[in-house]
């Protein structure tokens, strides 16, 4: 199934919250300053601002006072902030994020195959339909599960709404989501044999 | 009077075999779908007990062309044609947050002019989609005219939309930096015509559907979606919005020029099948609205578009970004490596959202209130499996 | 707005009728007339009522047509052709035909569209025709599970019932195919049987989808029977008789029922739309729900036969309500004493028969247009709704009426000798 290039990567899955903190190349897709930050409906030219806004640094050092090293502040833009966290903790944290920070519902869960640094980022997108000063913001959760066995907690406990893209992201990722009451077939046909086609060692025929 | 007890008893007594009937018995599965007439590109199977549907499970995936995958392999600007496969009759939309998403990775400004072109071409074409919505929702009802004047009066705007567009579905028109061409001329005149006819006839479709007391009887207290259940499932757009929820991304998120423009967000408290699909309804009243106030608002010359490189690139990084579609958020999540193809792209769809409300609120009801519910949902398979 | 203007030309029109004229003389001369004649002189005729059919009478009438006039007569007065032809069969199955038609252009009307515009040149008026051949040269798919002798007998069952129906109504005085004394207690006998084939063939396709249309239908028929029954019951205490001709003459001496009894007949016409399975009511064969209902497994002929029955039916139903509501063949006599002036023969001509005919087709017409009008205005019911409007209000309904009857024949304004009898 997986084209296993580099096998001394062992489970990681409880290995600890911050992972793999250097050696990292060139496609990195997260820096850690984004380049370009511009406001959703600014008619002015493009400003990179290097200071993220206020009402997301006091969410951000909401959930940082409340985890501590947990949970990593990828970026913050205007009403988008990205938190990286081990799989470990993630229940933990989207239980927080729904009962405290009014995060009641997730948009979508995907995933990112990262061949290179072998590892599956699952990001699952929150958002909140309840507290009137969330209403835009976009709360992307993150956490990595290792290529070799990817195995994370489901979040369908804390967000049923999760459901049907956490079975989407299992069929096109392999990421195997525990606890989860369903881990089946959606999208792909019954009969599909191959290796998970979002994963970037799938190759699409011909191309 | 033998009790049943008695009776088995007697039968045993006979030397015959007793076979009780359990609750499975009962059950008869029907598959609603792929060909189901009241389907579409998709199937659920459900178990009816009698007339009532006590269990539904959504197979959908008949016709997943893996977009997410096909974008790796091509550019941002080759992105922008199949991307709009998935829902033909709403492609301004679809290739809209597409369009922001990308140009959010690289830092591109859109002109005014352009911004208001787009936000005019996305308004009609919202409007096709849910004309073309409201049809089927009709003939799932058995209501034959209810079929043909929506289905007709999309014309109206798919005219409108060639013009602009060259194309009557497939657009292709925002694209990263603007709108591929600017208007035509004469088309703001043209475009307030068909407007104006356009509210009379809404008129009618109030008088005539939804005040006609079946479809009300057929749709009124059906599959009641609370507020808080709502919420939970993470329902989007009109489904949202039909239970008490006024939540819109033009109006929380305003992208372009949205937050010029002066709106209500339409919403109903009762989150039953009606709700459903009378916000539809009332968005294409706030849309015409919308669309005048666009048309008036709009610079009368200027650049509609950035020039960009030829195989544009920008900084590596991620963007996520939504637009209001007919079916409610449609979120980009695209994830960039600094080269010109994407590294990822995640299309985060109403339908797909939708569909869990499903099995959600088909279990319990009638097999006759299937299509009022289901179609309500405002669910477009084709989209879901993307 | 894009619009499709065809362009017709009133010459070509002309022209091409011309031609087809043209055509079949050509064709009756060169194959038609050698073919009589071999007819006439080689293969011995039977006698045809009192008259030796002969070569000779044959021969004649080409240069004098009124001697064919007594042959047509005792032909027209046959059983047979009763049942094939004018009151029967023929008659039903040409209103069914033209129904189709003027449904199709009636709801197309009503949906801003054209409808059939192209098969006949003229608003498409011969794309039933083609419908029809499509239909006989598709494949008959029967399923594999089927039950075949039912599953290939229902269908031809339900276009015999259909027409078995439509053989008792009285078209003009004295032209009916059966004028039995108990003519609407067989009506409705004859209507009981269309649940049960809609169930035996929805039995037989061993299928899902059909077996819960066969079920709904079977609610709803019987459901909606009662009040049928009913609201056609005051017609009768109004006539004293179960005889529809009775029914209709008794009308004549007085006024159209539909004055006196217009409940019953609001009722009569919601439970013939049950009946008919027409929308509002047509949960058996609902396509969004159970895909075709309990004719989801018939294809090619044995739909067209379904289709054919139902459209009969819809002819008998519409003119029973003509009978039972709207005085059945009643109307001036519209038509000349006589076509020709002076003559003195013997006649077939016959102007009440001619206006009865005429008024009872107008009528039925005009019921059938009725008929069709919910199917562009009204979405379909749900089937809880549609068995508590049967059994709850329709019931009522219908028993209003039945005491305003009662009522009309016992304080003597209707009935024998009644103020209004004229």
């Amino acid at each position: 199934m997986s084209s296993d290039k580099e096998e001394q990567k062992q489970k990681a899955a409880k290995a600890a919250g911050a992972e793999k903190p250097a050696a990292k190349p060139a496609p990195t897709p997260k820096p850690a300053a984004p380049p370009a930050a511009k406001p959703p409906a600014a008619a002015a030219p493009p400003a990179k601002e290097p200071e993220p806004p206020a009402f997301e640094k006091g969410l951000a050092q909401e959930l940082v006072s409340k985890f501590g090293d947990a949970v990593k502040i990828v970026y913050i833009k205007p009403v988008r902030i990205k938190v990286e966290t081990a799989p470990s903790s993630i229940v933990e944290v989207a239980t927080y994020l729904r009962d405290s920070m009014g995060f009641d519902h997730a948009e979508s869960a995907s995933g990112t195959d990262y061949l290179k640094e072998n590892h599956i980022e699952v990001n699952y997108h929150l958002g909140s339909y309840t507290r009137e000063d969330l209403l835009a913001h976009i709360m992307v959760l993150t956490t990595k599960a290792n290529r070799d066995d990817p195995r994370l907690p489901s979040l369908v406990r804390v967000y049923p709404s999760v459901e049907y893209h956490e079975r989407e992201t299992f069929e096109m990722l392999g990421v195997y989501f525990e606890g989860h009451p369903r881990m089946e077939r959606f999208l792909l046909p019954e009969d599909w044999a191959d290796i998970p086609p979002l994963r970037k060692d799938f190759r699409i025929k011909g191309r | 009077m033998a009790t049943l007890e008695e009776k088995i008893e007697e039968t045993r007594r006979l030397g015959l075999q007793v076979v009780k009937e359990t609750e499975e018995d009962r059950l008869m599965t029907l598959s609603i779908g792929p060909q189901h007439p009241g389907s579409g590109h998709f199937r659920f199977t459900v178990k009816v007990d009698g007339d009532y549907i006590v269990y539904c499970d959504p197979d959908p995936g008949y016709v997943h062309r893996g977009e997410e995958k096909m974008c790796e392999y091509r550019n941002v600007i080759q992105n922008i044609p199949h991307l709009e496969r998935p829902v033909i009759h709403d492609s301004t939309n679809v290739t809209y947050s597409y369009s922001l998403a990308v140009e959010d990775l690289m830092g591109i400004q859109v002109p005014r002019r352009g911004q208001f072109i787009r936000a005019i071409a996305s308004e009609m074409n919202r409007q096709v989609y849910t004309l073309y919505w409201l049809a089927i929702y009709g003939i799932f009802l058995g209501h034959s005219t209810m079929f043909m004047w929506p289905a007709g009066d999309r014309e109206l705007f798919i005219d409108l939309l060639e013009r602009l567009t060259g194309a009557r579905v497939t657009h292709a028109y925002n694209i990263p930096g603007g709108v591929r061409n600017d208007m035509p001329e004469g088309f703001k005149q043209r475009c307030l015509d068909h407007i104006n006819y356009f509210e009379k006839r809404l008129k009618e479709y109030e008088d005539i559907f939804y005040n006609m007391p079946l479809f009300r009887q057929r749709t009124e207290g059906v599959a009641v979606l609370s507020k808080e259940d709502a919420v939970k499932l993470g329902v989007t757009g009109s489904v949202l919005r039909a239970s008490g929820v006024p939540y819109d991304i033009r109006k929380v998120e305003p992208y372009d020029v949205y937050n010029e423009i002066d709106f209500k967000v339409q919403y109903m408290k009762t989150g039953d099948s009606f709700a459903r699909s009378y916000v539809p309804f009332l968005d294409m009243k706030e849309s015409c609205h919308i669309m005048r106030q666009l048309l008036d608002k709009m610079p009368q010359s200027g650049e509609v578009r950035t020039k960009l490189q030829p195989n544009p690139k920008g900084p590596a990084g991620e963007a996520y970004r939504r637009v209001e579609s007919g079916r409610g958020a449609l979120g980009y999540h695209i994830v960039s490596d600094g080269t010109p193809k994407p590294y990822r792209v995640k299309i985060s769809v109403g339908s797909f959202r939708n569909m869990l409300a499903l099995p959600f609120l088909l279990v319990g009801n009638k097999l006759a209130d299937m299509p009022a519910v289901y179609w309500s949902l405002n669910y477009w398979p084709v989209e879901a499996d993307r | 707005m894009a619009s499709y203007i065809e362009s017709f030309r009133f010459g070509e029109f002309i022209g091409s009728v011309l031609w087809l004229v043209f055509w079949i003389l050509i064709i009756f001369s060169l194959v038609g007339l050698p073919l009589l004649f071999i007819v006439l002189f080689y293969v011995p005729l039977p006698p045809l009522g009192d008259e030796p059919l002969t070569p000779y009478l044959f021969l004649t009438m080409i240069v004098d047509p009124t001697r064919t006039i007594p042959i047509i007569k005792y032909m027209i007065h046959t059983d047979l052709f009763r049942v094939a032809a004018f009151p029967g069969f023929t008659y039903a199955a040409l209103f069914a035909a033209v129904t189709i038609f003027v449904e199709r252009k009636f709801l197309a009307k009503m949906q801003l569209r054209y409808g059939p515009l192209y098969v006949g040149k003229i608003e498409g008026w011969l794309q039933l025709a083609a419908d029809g051949l499509k239909l006989i040269s598709k494949e008959i798919i029967v399923p594999a599970a089927a039950d075949k002798p039912i599953f290939w007998a229902a269908p031809i069952a339900f276009v015999s019932v259909a027409a078995a129906a439509a053989a008792l109504i009285p078209v003009a005085p004295g032209w009916v195919v059966a004028d039995i004394d108990v003519g609407i207690i067989a009506v409705f006998a004859i209507f009981g049987f269309f649940p049960l084939i809609a169930l035996l063939f929805s039995w037989a396709s061993n299928s899902k989808y059909p077996f819960i249309g066969g079920l709904r239908a079977l609610h709803q028929i019987i459901a909606f029977e009662i009040p049928f029954i009913i609201s056609a019951l005051s017609v009768v205490i109004l006539a004293g008789t179960l005889n529809l001709t009775g029914i209709v003459e008794s009308q004549i001496a007085s006024y159209w029922f539909v004055f006196f009894l217009p409940i019953s007949a609001f009722v009569f016409y919601l439970s013939s739309l049950a009946e008919l399975e027409r929308i509002p009511f047509d949960l058996p064969e609902a396509e969004s729900e159970i895909v075709a209902g309990w004719i989801t497994e018939t294809s090619g002929m044995i739909y067209g036969l379904i289709q054919l029955g139902t459209y009969l039916k819809l002819y008998a139903l519409a003119a029973l309500f003509v009978v039972l509501f709207l005085g059945g063949w009643s109307g001036p006599i519209i038509f000349p004493q006589e076509i020709i002036p002076g003559y003195t023969g013997e006649k077939i001509y016959n102007p009440v028969t001619l206006s009865a005919i005429f008024w009872f087709t107008i009528k039925t017409f005009g019921v059938i247009m009725l008929m069709l009008l919910p199917r562009g205005i009204s979405p379909r019911i749900r089937i809880d709704i549609l068995l508590h409007t049967g059994w709850y209000k329709l019931i009522v309904l219908s028993f209003i009426n039945m005491f305003v009857a009662l009522a009309l024949i016992y304080g003597g304004i209707l009935g024998p000798e009644g103020l209004l009898v004229r």
